[in-house]
């Protein structure tokens, strides 16, 4: 059986009892995504692509079990689990009162407190064809650094790069994620369901989730024989996007126990389009595929997996820029320098050339005297950018990286009791980057060895209504770091961080209809190499990037100690309030961050060099204060019409310089008005949705001084940043824009297979408009009107 | 699995805490002085004014060693030249002029000057307007001009500034490509006196 569960791959509270079983209609046909809930427990899943469903962990007691799917009726009824229980479910089609599923995605969670946000089956279904980045926006509360429509960088209620962890597998995604360009290298057709938790209570897996966590789980593999699998194919109008990836995967004859999986995807897309000129050189090349294979029983198992993900993209060809004088240019230009009047698939300079390679192997084991997991995850992270050079050098990479990272994890957890469990263990990572010798350029950041390692406890106890969860961890890091200064002279440094974080959370059901929980935590961060020897330009950039080490007037690389450095740390509250009525639910969650020592690129000055004039960023330390709100809401308006509304807030400000935060998200606001009629003919779940989101104007962003003003003032000997370091930015903000979207699918089966179809429209209005927090706004608009054609056959 | 762990720890310990030795690159693009030289056409001494940039990337700013001080009414020829001084001297990296004369269809340079310093162009110099005459006197292959070398003859006494912009204009260069297409590989503002 293969299971799409939410659980986290780590992290379970089980007992000794498994309740599974099949949930069919009528004919027998297997109702896939139907939800069952077992109560009081509040553990839930939802039924495979088989109609198998799967909950472990079960203590022997009496439940009350509810099974939903749209457009059948529910069915509740009791199940006292004194064993192994195994149930066939058959549900009834209910076509006079058909109601939607209000069991909303139950996930089961260690810290029940925290955060958290859910994308699967149909939302997740909706975003194929889509990079991870791009389909986490759907989240409220995430939003994302964008570098042109191939680049997105996951943003979690303001914060991002460092300060958002991604698990991929249950594996530290490693790579360099220093860079605002830099894009998560992750295939999300491999993850069955995405989960992000928004609070940094996540303890278990790290330093460094100051904003959150995204978590990417794959389904579980299939434990008897028999073949499944999907093919999806995607088509986008806007980039002339095509994408397909297929699954297949299985059980082994005789071999109970045993499953594996094969998945790949191809990706190729071509320049993006605004509404009036095409985005040169914004192409897309992607190929990935993984492959696992494990055995499990009730209690044990064991998998190994492996991945690869390998991505060319172009970057706009008209922000190839060197000085200040070229981004005044650049700015005032539109479309820009070297836009093509036709299409094209080519990928030139700027590129990036990025593979990912990950071997993940893991085992767990449930004893009389506590259940055991451990997991090792090696993963190799290739990065090449390529800038417009002189001559024969274009062809050569201008930064060329290599990562490797092992990473090793184990944990103990009590054998369960209802009311109070512990889990204890340990992670380590040693962590090899090496610049690639042949790049012609100074490294812009030197060659290190990160070696980490980090203890933690985490425990979870029941009093009276209330469930509290206390979480603790103790963190080492030690870096050495060799590289070239301005001089090209080799430097060669070692040092170490140590700290803790800690973590409570408290949830409780007020009644049926009203949950309420909060969490508190404070965690920290090792600062990343990037952010204490940065050196140089980086892709077309048109500022100079200094790192925390560097000293402010002679430029030489300085000792760690002989610097004002202190440790990040974030003290995060999260606060959610979950209430529903008959026809209406919605959530609401409110937060605040503030982040001591906060590490920022901040602008500092004007420098010359031989090329002109450019501005210079160093890296700073400030307190940042990140406040918010995310509210998401369902109203089922009628039987088959229903109203979603979703707002995220966030202001985010720099306590210490009384000043504003750059790149900071603004305020989004959407509402999504969708129809189904889930048995209409041969069609099954016809949907027709419209959505218009509303994105505000950046109220809160730094002062403006434009390329322009600097270049005046540089030509009369003014420098325009004396005697004002605030904070600023090269423009206004964009403003407010709204987009409307439209889609409509539905389903077949035909011969046990099930054909998924779905037309959507994005942007239908071809709006012109810039996102703030799109790199690219600078130079021009974002993209136009994009229909997507999708088809996903399940067998 | 205990034990595993144990091997695991070891193995961890085993690769090591020094990173690898990074090899030091070549960094042909960056040009850290320019000398121009101002060679009298009727014979006398040459003029030399050389801007230099001892850091680099880093913070400080260029140096240019005085002013261009030039006889009113001489005709000049003026030729540049392109020097990375953090390459070895023996490196083909260290003169940078040769690349940019091999890759001319690629480069352009651009002039501009206060108005009257010179007699020979008249004006104040292409980087305004493209169109506006200055003397280049070599020629990229494709017949388009480069300004390595180009003619000025000084006006009468007075004095300004002279700026020189090279321009990286790769499949961007043309008869009108201004500068402001392409990227910008040196940007110099000198002093200049006509004495």
């Amino acid at each position: 059986m293969f299971l799409l569960s939410f659980g986290f791959a780590f992290g379970q509270n089980r007992c000794a009892n498994i309740f599974s079983g099949r949930i069919l209609d009528e004919s027998g046909e297997p109702l896939i995504g139907a939800a069952i809930v077992l109560d009081p427990t509040g553990k839930g899943v939802v039924a495979d692509l088989n109609g198998n469903f799967t909950l472990s962990g079960i203590c022997s007691d009496l439940y009350h079990v509810t099974v939903q799917f749209l457009g059948y009726q529910e069915q509740v009824f009791e199940v006292r689990i004194n064993a192994n229980v195994n149930k066939t479910i058959t549900l009834v089609p209910d076509v006079e009162t058909l109601k939607e599923v209000v069991v909303s995605e139950k996930v089961e969670h260690l810290e029940t407190s925290q955060n958290y946000a859910v994308l699967s089956g149909e939302k997740l279904a909706e975003t194929a064809g889509k990079s991870l980045g791009e389909s986490l926006q759907e989240i409220s509360g995430v939003n994302t650094i964008q570098s042109g429509p191939g680049i997105f960088k996951p943003v979690i209620h303001g914060v991002h790069s460092q300060r958002v962890l991604i698990l991929n597998h249950g594996i530290r995604q490693e790579g360099q994620q220093w860079g605002a360009e830099h894009a998560p290298e992750i295939d999300p057709f491999i993850a069955s369901n995405i989960v992000v938790v928004k609070d940094a209570s996540s303890i278990k897996y790290g330093t460094d989730a100051l904003g959150g966590v995204v978590i990417v789980n794959p389904a579980e593999l299939p434990q008897s024989p028999g073949l499944g699998g999907t093919l999806n194919l995607v088509g986008q109008s806007n980039g002339r996007l095509g994408t397909i990836s297929g699954l297949l995967e299985g059980g082994i004859k005789n071999r109970e126990g045993w499953g594996w999986r094969l998945q790949g995807t191809g990706k190729r897309a071509g320049d993006y389009h605004t509404p009036d000129y095409f985005l040169t050189n914004t192409g897309i090349k992607e190929l990935n595929f993984s492959t696992s294979m494990g055995y499990h029983d009730e209690t044990k198992g064991f998998e190994v997996f492996v991945s690869h993900f390998r991505t060319d993209i172009g970057i706009l060809k008209g922000i190839a820029i060197s000085n200040l004088d070229d981004l005044v240019a650049a700015m005032e230009r539109e479309p820009p320098q070297s836009t093509n009047d036709f299409f094209s698939y080519n990928i030139d300079e700027p590129r990036q050339h990025v593979s990912h390679n990950l071997v993940k192997v893991s085992g767990h084991k449930e004893t009389d005297h506590g259940d055991w997991r451990v997991q090792y995850g090696f993963q190799n992270n290739n990065r090449r950018e390529y800038d417009i050079r002189k001559g024969d050098l274009s062809g050569v990479p201008s930064i060329d990286l290599k990562l490797n990272t092992h990473t090793l994890e184990a944990e103990w957890e009590t054998p369960h009791h209802p009311a109070n469990s512990l889990c204890v263990g340990f992670n380590g990572m040693h962590q090899n980057n090496v610049n690639i010798y042949g790049t012609q350029r100074i490294p812009f950041i030197p060659n290190y060895v990160n070696f980490s390692g980090g203890v933690f406890g985490v425990a979870k106890f029941i009093r009276k209504d209330w469930v509290f969860d206390l979480g603790g961890r103790y963190d080492y890091r030690f870096y050495n770091a060799k590289g070239y200064d301005f001089k090209n002279a080799l430097y060669d440094e070692s040092f170490s961080f140590e700290n803790v974080s800690l973590t409570a959370g408290a949830s409780t059901q007020l009644d049926p209809n009203r949950s309420l929980a909060f969490n508190l935590s404070t965690s920290w961060r090792p600062p990343h190499v990037a952010e204490l020897y940065s050196l140089g330009t980086h892709q077309s950039a048109a500022a100079i990037e200094y790192g925390l080490l560097l000293n402010d007037t002679t430029n030489e690389v300085m000792d760690i100690n002989d610097v004002s450095f202190q440790i990040e740390r974030a003290l995060k509250a999260v606060g959610t309030y979950k209430r529903q009525w008959r026809n209406f639910q919605f959530e609401l969650s409110g937060f605040t961050n503030y982040i001591f020592n906060y590490i920022y690129l901040r602008p500092t000055g004007i420098t010359q060099n031989l090329r002109g004039t450019y501005p210079y960023f160093r890296y700073t330390q400030t307190d940042a204060l990140f406040v918010g709100a995310d509210f998401t809401a369902v109203w089922n308006l009628t039987r088959r019409i229903k109203v979603s509304p979703q707002v995220s807030l966030l202001r985010a400000s720099d306590v210490t310089n009384h000043d504003v935060l750059t790149y900071i998200p603004s305020n989004k606001y959407e509402v999504a008005v969708r129809f189904e009629e889930p048995n209409q003919f041969a069609l099954k779940k016809f949907f027709v949705e419209s959505k218009i989101k509303y994105v505000a104007k950046q109220q809160n962003a730094p002062r403006v001084i434009t390329p322009r003003q600097i270049q005046e003032g540089a030509e009369q000997g003014i420098d325009v940043f004396a005697g004002n370091d605030q904070i600023f930015d090269f423009m206004p903000a964009p403003d407010a824009y709204a987009l409307v979207y439209l889609s409509t699918g539905f389903s077949i089966d035909r011969k046990k297979i099930r054909y998924d179809i779905r037309l959507a429209a994005e942007n239908l209005l071809n709006t012109e408009y810039r996102e703030y927090t799109n790199r690219l706004k600078y130079y021009a608009d974002d993209i136009g009107r994009n229909f997507t054609v999708s088809l996903k056959c399940v067998f | 699995m205990t034990k595993s762990i144990i091997v695991f720890l070891i193995a961890f310990a085993f690769w090591g805490c020094e990173a690898e030795e990074p090899v030091k690159e070549d960094v042909p693009e960056l040009i850290t002085k320019v000398t121009l030289t101002f060679t009298p056409v009727g014979g006398g001494t040459d003029v030399l004014v050389t801007a230099t940039d001892p850091d680099g990337e880093g913070v400080e700013n260029i140096k240019v060693d005085g002013a261009i001080n030039l006889a009113a009414g001489t005709n000049y020829r003026l030729s540049l030249t392109l020097i990375n001084e953090l390459a070895e001297m023996s490196s083909p990296e260290y003169d940078i002029t040769d690349e940019v004369e091999d890759e001319g269809a690629e480069h352009l340079f651009f002039y501009g000057w206060t108005s009257n310093v010179f007699s020979n162009p008249t004006g104040d110099g292409n980087i305004d307007n493209r169109a506006d005459e200055v003397n280049y006197e070599d020629m990229d292959e494709g017949g388009l001009p480069l300004g390595l070398a180009t003619s000025w003859t000084a006006g009468v006494a007075s004095s300004g500034t002279f700026r020189l912009i090279l321009k990286h204009q790769p499949q961007l260069k043309t008869a009108t490509s201004d500068v402001n297409t392409g990227e910008t590989d040196l940007d110099i503002t000198f002093e200049i006196n006509i004495n």
